[in-house]
Protein backbone atom coordinates (compact mmCIF):
# COMPACT_ATOMS: atom_id res chain seq x y z
CA UNK A 1 0.00 0.00 0.00
CA UNK A 2 2.93 2.40 0.61
CA UNK A 3 4.10 2.62 -2.78
CA UNK A 4 0.89 3.69 -4.46
CA UNK A 5 -0.67 5.57 -1.70
CA UNK A 6 2.02 9.00 -1.78
CA UNK A 7 1.51 8.63 -5.84
CA UNK A 8 -2.39 8.77 -5.87
CA UNK A 9 -2.30 11.29 -3.29
CA UNK A 10 0.03 13.55 -5.22
CA UNK A 11 -2.08 13.07 -8.51
CA UNK A 12 -4.62 14.25 -6.38
CA UNK A 13 -3.30 17.29 -5.27
CA UNK A 14 -2.12 18.29 -8.81
CA UNK A 15 -6.15 18.18 -9.61
CA UNK A 16 -7.34 19.73 -6.71
CA UNK A 17 -4.61 22.88 -7.26
CA UNK A 18 -5.99 23.08 -11.02
CA UNK A 19 -9.61 22.81 -10.01
CA UNK A 20 -8.95 26.02 -7.59
CA UNK A 21 -7.59 27.93 -10.30
CA UNK A 22 -10.32 27.53 -12.67
CA UNK A 23 -13.56 27.56 -10.37
CA UNK A 24 -15.71 30.29 -10.50
CA UNK A 25 -17.62 29.63 -7.05
CA UNK A 26 -15.83 31.33 -3.99
CA UNK A 27 -16.92 29.29 -1.83
CA UNK A 28 -16.65 26.14 -3.30
CA UNK A 29 -12.77 27.28 -3.59
CA UNK A 30 -12.09 27.77 -0.23
CA UNK A 31 -13.54 24.46 0.39
CA UNK A 32 -11.22 23.02 -1.90
CA UNK A 33 -8.23 25.19 0.10
CA UNK A 34 -9.09 23.11 2.64
CA UNK A 35 -9.11 20.04 0.84
CA UNK A 36 -5.94 20.66 -0.36
CA UNK A 37 -4.45 21.22 3.33
CA UNK A 38 -5.69 18.20 4.26
CA UNK A 39 -4.04 15.97 1.56
CA UNK A 40 -1.18 17.89 2.34
CA UNK A 41 -0.78 16.65 5.82
CA UNK A 42 -1.72 13.17 5.24
CA UNK A 43 1.57 13.36 2.86
CA UNK A 44 3.59 14.96 5.37
CA UNK A 45 2.78 12.35 7.92
CA UNK A 46 3.72 9.04 5.28
CA UNK A 47 7.26 10.97 4.82
CA UNK A 48 7.26 11.10 8.96
CA UNK A 49 7.47 14.66 9.57
CA UNK A 50 3.78 14.80 11.51
CA UNK A 51 4.95 17.91 13.14
CA UNK A 52 5.04 19.79 10.03
CA UNK A 53 1.42 17.85 9.26
CA UNK A 54 -0.24 19.26 12.28
CA UNK A 55 0.73 22.75 11.84
CA UNK A 56 -0.69 22.31 8.20
CA UNK A 57 -3.92 20.64 9.38
CA UNK A 58 -4.35 23.52 12.10
CA UNK A 59 -3.53 26.42 9.89
CA UNK A 60 -3.86 25.37 6.44
CA UNK A 61 -7.40 23.75 7.08
CA UNK A 62 -9.31 25.59 9.90
CA UNK A 63 -7.91 28.87 10.07
CA UNK A 64 -7.10 30.11 6.42
CA UNK A 65 -10.74 29.09 5.31
CA UNK A 66 -12.02 30.30 8.02
CA UNK A 67 -10.52 33.89 7.65
CA UNK A 68 -11.79 33.07 3.88
CA UNK A 69 -15.24 32.72 4.95
CA UNK A 70 -15.54 35.75 6.84
CA UNK A 71 -14.06 38.05 4.51
CA UNK A 72 -15.80 36.77 1.39
CA UNK A 73 -19.68 36.88 2.96
CA UNK A 74 -18.69 40.79 4.25
CA UNK A 75 -18.28 41.30 0.81
CA UNK A 76 -22.09 40.06 -0.01
CA UNK A 77 -23.54 42.60 2.12
CA UNK A 78 -24.78 45.55 1.18
CA UNK A 79 -25.03 47.94 4.38
CA UNK A 80 -27.28 50.70 5.12
CA UNK A 81 -27.09 53.16 7.45
CA UNK A 82 -30.92 53.86 8.33
CA UNK A 83 -31.16 57.51 10.02
CA UNK A 84 -34.85 57.43 9.81
CA UNK A 85 -35.76 54.74 11.66
CA UNK A 86 -34.49 55.05 15.37
CA UNK A 87 -34.01 52.00 17.55
CA UNK A 88 -33.12 48.45 16.18
CA UNK A 89 -34.17 46.53 13.45
CA UNK A 90 -35.50 42.91 14.31
CA UNK A 91 -34.63 40.49 11.59
CA UNK A 92 -38.12 39.02 11.38
CA UNK A 93 -39.74 42.96 11.49
CA UNK A 94 -41.13 43.52 7.79
CA UNK A 95 -40.10 47.07 6.66
CA UNK A 96 -42.65 48.68 4.51
CA UNK A 97 -43.10 51.80 2.53
CA UNK A 98 -40.98 52.90 -0.81
CA UNK A 99 -37.55 53.01 0.04
CA UNK A 100 -37.62 49.71 1.31
CA UNK A 101 -39.10 48.11 -1.62
CA UNK A 102 -36.83 49.67 -4.19
CA UNK A 103 -33.54 48.49 -2.16
CA UNK A 104 -35.34 45.36 -1.53
CA UNK A 105 -35.75 45.07 -5.49
CA UNK A 106 -32.30 46.90 -6.34
CA UNK A 107 -30.29 44.21 -3.66
CA UNK A 108 -32.18 41.35 -5.03
CA UNK A 109 -31.24 42.02 -8.73
CA UNK A 110 -27.33 42.25 -7.73
CA UNK A 111 -27.16 39.19 -5.89
CA UNK A 112 -26.47 40.94 -2.34
CA UNK A 113 -27.81 40.70 1.56
CA UNK A 114 -29.63 43.68 3.03
CA UNK A 115 -28.06 44.80 5.65
CA UNK A 116 -30.09 47.45 7.84
CA UNK A 117 -27.97 49.38 11.12
CA UNK A 118 -28.88 52.16 13.55
CA UNK A 119 -27.67 54.19 15.78
CA UNK A 120 -24.13 55.44 14.71
CA UNK A 121 -23.53 59.06 14.50
CA UNK A 122 -20.74 60.73 12.26
CA UNK A 123 -20.26 62.60 9.00
CA UNK A 124 -21.65 60.39 5.95
CA UNK A 125 -18.19 60.74 4.14
CA UNK A 126 -16.25 59.24 7.76
CA UNK A 127 -19.10 56.77 7.81
CA UNK A 128 -18.37 54.89 4.47
CA UNK A 129 -14.74 55.33 4.17
CA UNK A 130 -14.09 54.33 6.97
CA UNK A 131 -16.99 51.46 8.72
CA UNK A 132 -18.05 50.18 5.01
CA UNK A 133 -21.41 51.34 5.13
CA UNK A 134 -22.79 51.73 1.64
CA UNK A 135 -25.49 53.94 1.95
CA UNK A 136 -26.80 56.81 4.06
CA UNK A 137 -30.78 57.04 4.22
CA UNK A 138 -32.16 60.01 5.76
CA UNK A 139 -35.11 62.23 5.14
CA UNK A 140 -34.99 66.10 3.80
CA UNK A 141 -36.93 67.80 6.86
CA UNK A 142 -38.33 70.60 4.33
CA UNK A 143 -39.53 68.74 1.48
CA UNK A 144 -40.23 65.00 2.69
CA UNK A 145 -38.24 63.15 0.56
CA UNK A 146 -35.99 60.39 0.79
CA UNK A 147 -32.46 60.98 0.21
CA UNK A 148 -30.21 58.30 0.22
CA UNK A 149 -26.35 59.23 -0.14
CA UNK A 150 -23.22 57.08 -1.63
CA UNK A 151 -20.35 57.02 -2.66
CA UNK A 152 -19.37 58.62 -6.05
CA UNK A 153 -16.88 55.77 -6.99
CA UNK A 154 -18.80 52.71 -6.46
CA UNK A 155 -20.73 51.12 -9.14
CA UNK A 156 -23.71 50.24 -6.99
CA UNK A 157 -24.52 54.01 -6.52
CA UNK A 158 -24.38 54.82 -10.16
CA UNK A 159 -26.98 51.72 -10.62
CA UNK A 160 -29.08 52.53 -8.00
CA UNK A 161 -30.16 56.17 -9.38
CA UNK A 162 -30.78 55.09 -12.29
CA UNK A 163 -33.26 52.76 -11.44
CA UNK A 164 -34.71 55.54 -8.86
CA UNK A 165 -35.25 57.86 -11.35
CA UNK A 166 -39.02 57.18 -12.40
CA UNK A 167 -39.60 57.34 -8.41
CA UNK A 168 -40.15 61.18 -7.40
CA UNK A 169 -40.00 60.71 -3.63
CA UNK A 170 -36.45 59.60 -3.26
CA UNK A 171 -33.16 61.48 -4.72
CA UNK A 172 -29.71 59.51 -4.39
CA UNK A 173 -26.69 62.32 -4.40
CA UNK A 174 -23.69 60.66 -4.73
CA UNK A 175 -20.54 62.74 -2.83
CA UNK A 176 -17.13 62.65 -4.00
CA UNK A 177 -14.42 61.00 -1.67
CA UNK A 178 -11.49 62.96 -0.20
CA UNK A 179 -7.93 61.64 -0.62
CA UNK A 180 -6.96 58.95 1.45
CA UNK A 181 -3.81 59.29 3.67
CA UNK A 182 -2.13 55.75 3.36
CA UNK B 1 11.13 40.96 -29.33
CA UNK B 2 14.96 42.07 -28.36
CA UNK B 3 13.97 41.52 -24.84
CA UNK B 4 12.74 37.95 -25.71
CA UNK B 5 15.93 37.08 -27.42
CA UNK B 6 18.15 37.98 -24.45
CA UNK B 7 15.60 36.45 -22.41
CA UNK B 8 16.57 32.78 -23.81
CA UNK B 9 20.64 32.75 -23.27
CA UNK B 10 19.87 33.92 -19.74
CA UNK B 11 17.48 31.00 -18.82
CA UNK B 12 20.27 28.86 -20.60
CA UNK B 13 22.99 30.08 -18.47
CA UNK B 14 21.15 29.25 -15.31
CA UNK B 15 20.08 25.90 -16.31
CA UNK B 16 23.78 25.75 -16.60
CA UNK B 17 24.50 26.88 -13.23
CA UNK B 18 21.95 24.84 -11.95
CA UNK B 19 23.42 21.91 -13.47
CA UNK B 20 26.87 22.30 -12.16
CA UNK B 21 25.06 22.56 -8.55
CA UNK B 22 23.53 19.72 -8.97
CA UNK B 23 26.35 17.35 -9.69
CA UNK B 24 27.43 17.06 -6.34
CA UNK B 25 24.48 16.40 -4.75
CA UNK B 26 25.68 13.51 -2.58
CA UNK B 27 27.16 16.01 0.09
CA UNK B 28 23.94 18.34 -0.02
CA UNK B 29 21.51 15.29 0.61
CA UNK B 30 23.30 13.09 3.08
CA UNK B 31 21.95 11.73 6.99
CA UNK B 32 24.36 13.31 8.74
CA UNK B 33 22.30 15.40 10.33
CA UNK B 34 20.06 12.89 10.95
CA UNK B 35 22.63 10.64 12.49
CA UNK B 36 23.44 13.73 14.99
CA UNK B 37 20.05 14.35 15.88
CA UNK B 38 19.01 10.97 16.67
CA UNK B 39 22.09 10.05 18.51
CA UNK B 40 23.04 13.81 20.87
CA UNK B 41 19.18 15.52 21.07
CA UNK B 42 18.12 13.63 23.85
CA UNK B 43 21.65 14.06 25.91
CA UNK B 44 21.54 17.79 24.56
CA UNK B 45 18.42 19.14 25.61
CA UNK B 46 16.26 16.23 27.01
CA UNK B 47 13.83 16.18 24.48
CA UNK B 48 12.33 13.49 22.98
CA UNK B 49 10.87 15.01 20.03
CA UNK B 50 14.25 15.85 17.59
CA UNK B 51 12.15 18.84 16.15
CA UNK B 52 11.30 20.07 19.80
CA UNK B 53 15.26 20.08 19.95
CA UNK B 54 16.29 21.75 17.40
CA UNK B 55 13.61 24.84 17.69
CA UNK B 56 13.99 25.37 21.32
CA UNK B 57 17.66 24.53 22.12
CA UNK B 58 20.08 24.39 18.86
CA UNK B 59 18.17 27.24 17.19
CA UNK B 60 16.09 28.79 19.94
CA UNK B 61 17.25 32.11 18.30
CA UNK B 62 15.42 31.82 15.10
CA UNK B 63 12.30 30.69 17.20
CA UNK B 64 12.33 34.22 18.73
CA UNK B 65 11.94 36.20 15.74
CA UNK B 66 9.21 33.52 14.30
CA UNK B 67 7.39 34.74 17.48
CA UNK B 68 7.91 38.17 16.63
CA UNK B 69 6.58 38.06 12.97
CA UNK B 70 3.33 36.80 14.26
CA UNK B 71 3.34 40.27 16.91
CA UNK B 72 4.15 42.21 13.97
CA UNK B 73 1.50 40.89 11.46
CA UNK B 74 -0.73 41.10 14.67
CA UNK B 75 0.21 44.93 15.32
CA UNK B 76 -0.49 45.63 11.35
CA UNK B 77 -3.32 44.32 11.01
CA UNK B 78 -4.77 45.82 14.29
CA UNK B 79 -3.41 49.48 12.92
CA UNK B 80 -5.03 48.69 9.61
CA UNK B 81 -8.68 48.25 11.11
CA UNK B 82 -8.42 51.29 13.88
CA UNK B 83 -10.89 54.16 12.81
CA UNK B 84 -12.13 56.77 14.71
CA UNK B 85 -15.82 56.56 14.65
CA UNK B 86 -17.89 56.17 17.84
CA UNK B 87 -19.99 53.48 17.19
CA UNK B 88 -21.45 52.66 20.81
CA UNK B 89 -24.98 51.49 19.89
CA UNK B 90 -24.23 50.31 16.80
CA UNK B 91 -26.84 47.59 16.08
CA UNK B 92 -27.23 45.22 12.89
CA UNK B 93 -29.62 43.50 11.00
CA UNK B 94 -28.06 40.02 9.76
CA UNK B 95 -25.81 39.99 13.15
CA UNK B 96 -29.08 39.32 14.86
CA UNK B 97 -30.20 36.35 13.05
CA UNK B 98 -29.92 33.07 14.94
CA UNK B 99 -27.76 30.69 14.22
CA UNK B 100 -29.24 27.01 13.66
CA UNK B 101 -29.87 25.14 16.71
CA UNK B 102 -27.66 21.99 15.58
CA UNK B 103 -25.04 23.95 15.13
CA UNK B 104 -25.00 25.18 18.05
CA UNK B 105 -25.31 22.24 19.85
CA UNK B 106 -22.46 20.50 17.95
CA UNK B 107 -20.24 23.66 18.23
CA UNK B 108 -20.69 23.12 22.37
CA UNK B 109 -19.88 19.46 22.19
CA UNK B 110 -16.64 19.96 20.47
CA UNK B 111 -15.64 23.18 22.28
CA UNK B 112 -14.21 21.74 25.24
CA UNK B 113 -12.61 18.84 23.05
CA UNK B 114 -10.68 20.91 20.53
CA UNK B 115 -9.76 23.13 23.73
CA UNK B 116 -8.21 19.84 25.70
CA UNK B 117 -6.61 18.75 22.76
CA UNK B 118 -4.75 22.42 22.12
CA UNK B 119 -3.73 22.27 25.24
CA UNK B 120 -2.59 18.49 25.12
CA UNK B 121 -0.25 19.60 21.97
CA UNK B 122 1.22 22.15 23.85
CA UNK B 123 2.02 20.54 27.24
CA UNK B 124 3.03 17.52 25.71
CA UNK B 125 5.19 19.45 22.98
CA UNK B 126 9.07 17.91 24.06
CA UNK B 127 7.42 14.10 23.70
CA UNK B 128 5.11 13.96 20.90
CA UNK B 129 4.45 15.88 17.79
CA UNK B 130 3.11 19.03 17.94
CA UNK B 131 4.62 22.25 20.22
CA UNK B 132 3.61 25.83 20.91
CA UNK B 133 2.42 26.92 17.70
CA UNK B 134 0.57 24.31 17.02
CA UNK B 135 -1.37 24.12 19.88
CA UNK B 136 -1.75 27.33 20.18
CA UNK B 137 -3.59 27.44 16.73
CA UNK B 138 -6.01 24.77 18.05
CA UNK B 139 -7.05 26.65 21.43
CA UNK B 140 -7.15 29.40 18.88
CA UNK B 141 -9.46 27.75 16.29
CA UNK B 142 -11.36 26.51 19.72
CA UNK B 143 -11.87 29.95 20.78
CA UNK B 144 -13.62 30.90 17.54
CA UNK B 145 -16.17 28.13 17.76
CA UNK B 146 -17.63 30.26 20.88
CA UNK B 147 -17.92 33.08 17.96
CA UNK B 148 -20.52 30.72 16.13
CA UNK B 149 -22.58 29.94 19.55
CA UNK B 150 -23.21 33.47 20.15
CA UNK B 151 -22.00 36.03 17.49
CA UNK B 152 -22.61 39.26 19.82
CA UNK B 153 -19.69 37.95 21.87
CA UNK B 154 -17.08 40.76 22.36
CA UNK B 155 -13.62 40.58 23.86
CA UNK B 156 -11.76 43.12 24.78
CA UNK B 157 -9.18 43.62 21.95
CA UNK B 158 -6.60 45.95 23.64
CA UNK B 159 -6.13 43.92 26.74
CA UNK B 160 -5.22 41.16 24.55
CA UNK B 161 -2.95 42.41 22.27
CA UNK B 162 -1.72 43.97 25.62
CA UNK B 163 -1.28 40.55 27.24
CA UNK B 164 0.74 39.40 23.94
CA UNK B 165 3.05 41.75 24.25
CA UNK B 166 3.96 41.06 27.84
CA UNK B 167 4.16 37.38 26.81
CA UNK B 168 6.59 38.03 24.64
CA UNK B 169 9.19 40.17 26.64
CA UNK B 170 8.80 37.18 29.06
CA UNK B 171 9.69 34.81 26.23
CA UNK B 172 12.68 36.81 25.51
CA UNK B 173 13.65 36.46 29.14
CA UNK B 174 13.59 33.30 29.66
CA UNK B 175 15.20 32.41 26.46
CA UNK B 176 18.11 34.63 27.92
CA UNK B 177 18.30 33.46 31.11
CA UNK B 178 20.89 30.50 30.01
CA UNK B 179 23.84 34.01 29.72
CA UNK B 180 23.35 34.39 34.23
CA UNK B 181 23.44 30.49 34.71
CA UNK B 182 25.90 29.17 32.25
CA UNK B 183 28.19 31.16 31.90
CA UNK B 184 27.62 33.65 29.26
CA UNK B 185 25.59 30.81 26.47
CA UNK B 186 23.14 32.97 25.44
CA UNK B 187 20.24 31.82 24.17
CA UNK B 188 20.21 27.51 25.37
CA UNK B 189 18.63 26.01 28.24
CA UNK B 190 19.57 27.50 31.25
CA UNK B 191 19.82 24.09 33.06
CA UNK B 192 22.96 23.12 33.06
CA UNK B 193 24.26 20.09 31.47
CA UNK B 194 24.26 17.42 34.08
CA UNK B 195 20.54 17.71 34.76
CA UNK B 196 19.25 15.80 31.20
CA UNK B 197 16.11 14.26 32.78
CA UNK B 198 14.98 17.78 34.20
CA UNK B 199 15.62 19.97 31.08
CA UNK B 200 12.41 19.23 30.19
CA UNK B 201 10.98 22.18 32.41
CA UNK B 202 12.43 24.67 30.39
CA UNK B 203 11.21 23.23 27.82
CA UNK B 204 7.21 22.78 28.40
CA UNK B 205 8.09 26.98 29.98
CA UNK B 206 8.78 27.89 26.51
CA UNK B 207 6.04 25.82 24.93
CA UNK B 208 3.47 27.35 27.06
CA UNK B 209 4.68 30.35 26.42
CA UNK B 210 4.34 30.58 22.61
CA UNK B 211 1.53 28.31 22.81
CA UNK B 212 0.06 31.42 24.65
CA UNK B 213 1.07 34.20 22.26
CA UNK B 214 -0.05 32.19 19.17
CA UNK B 215 -3.94 31.72 20.60
CA UNK B 216 -4.07 35.07 21.67
CA UNK B 217 -2.63 36.83 18.43
CA UNK B 218 -4.66 34.44 16.05
CA UNK B 219 -7.77 35.29 18.44
CA UNK B 220 -7.27 38.87 17.80
CA UNK B 221 -6.73 38.41 14.18
CA UNK B 222 -10.01 37.00 14.08
CA UNK B 223 -11.83 39.03 16.17
CA UNK B 224 -10.64 42.10 13.92
CA UNK B 225 -11.74 40.16 10.88
CA UNK B 226 -15.06 39.81 12.21
CA UNK B 227 -15.56 43.13 13.77
CA UNK B 228 -14.20 45.40 10.84
CA UNK B 229 -16.30 47.83 9.75
CA UNK B 230 -18.83 46.96 12.80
Amino acid sequence: MNEWLPLALQILLIFIAITIVLHKRNFTIIILISAFSLVAATLYTLNNAPDVAIAEVAIGSAIIPLIYIISISRQREFIILDKTHTGFIAPDEKLEGIVYDVLDKFVKANHLKLNICCDIEGDEEDLTSELNVDLVLSVDPKTKKFVIKGKESSLLVGKLSKMVEKYDMIEVIAFEESDLYD
Amino acid sequence: MIKKLILIPLLGVILILFMIAMTDLESIYNNAGKVFFSSNAYLDTGSLNAVTAIYLDYRLFDSLFEAAILLIAVAGIMWISQHKIKEKNASFMLDKYKTPDLFITFSRLLYPIMLTFGIYVIVNGHLSPGGGFQGGAIVATAILILYYIDISKTIDVKLIITIEKILFLILLFVASLSFFTRDGLLFTNFIGSDFTQIKAIFLMLLNIIIGLKVALGLVSIFTAFLKEGR
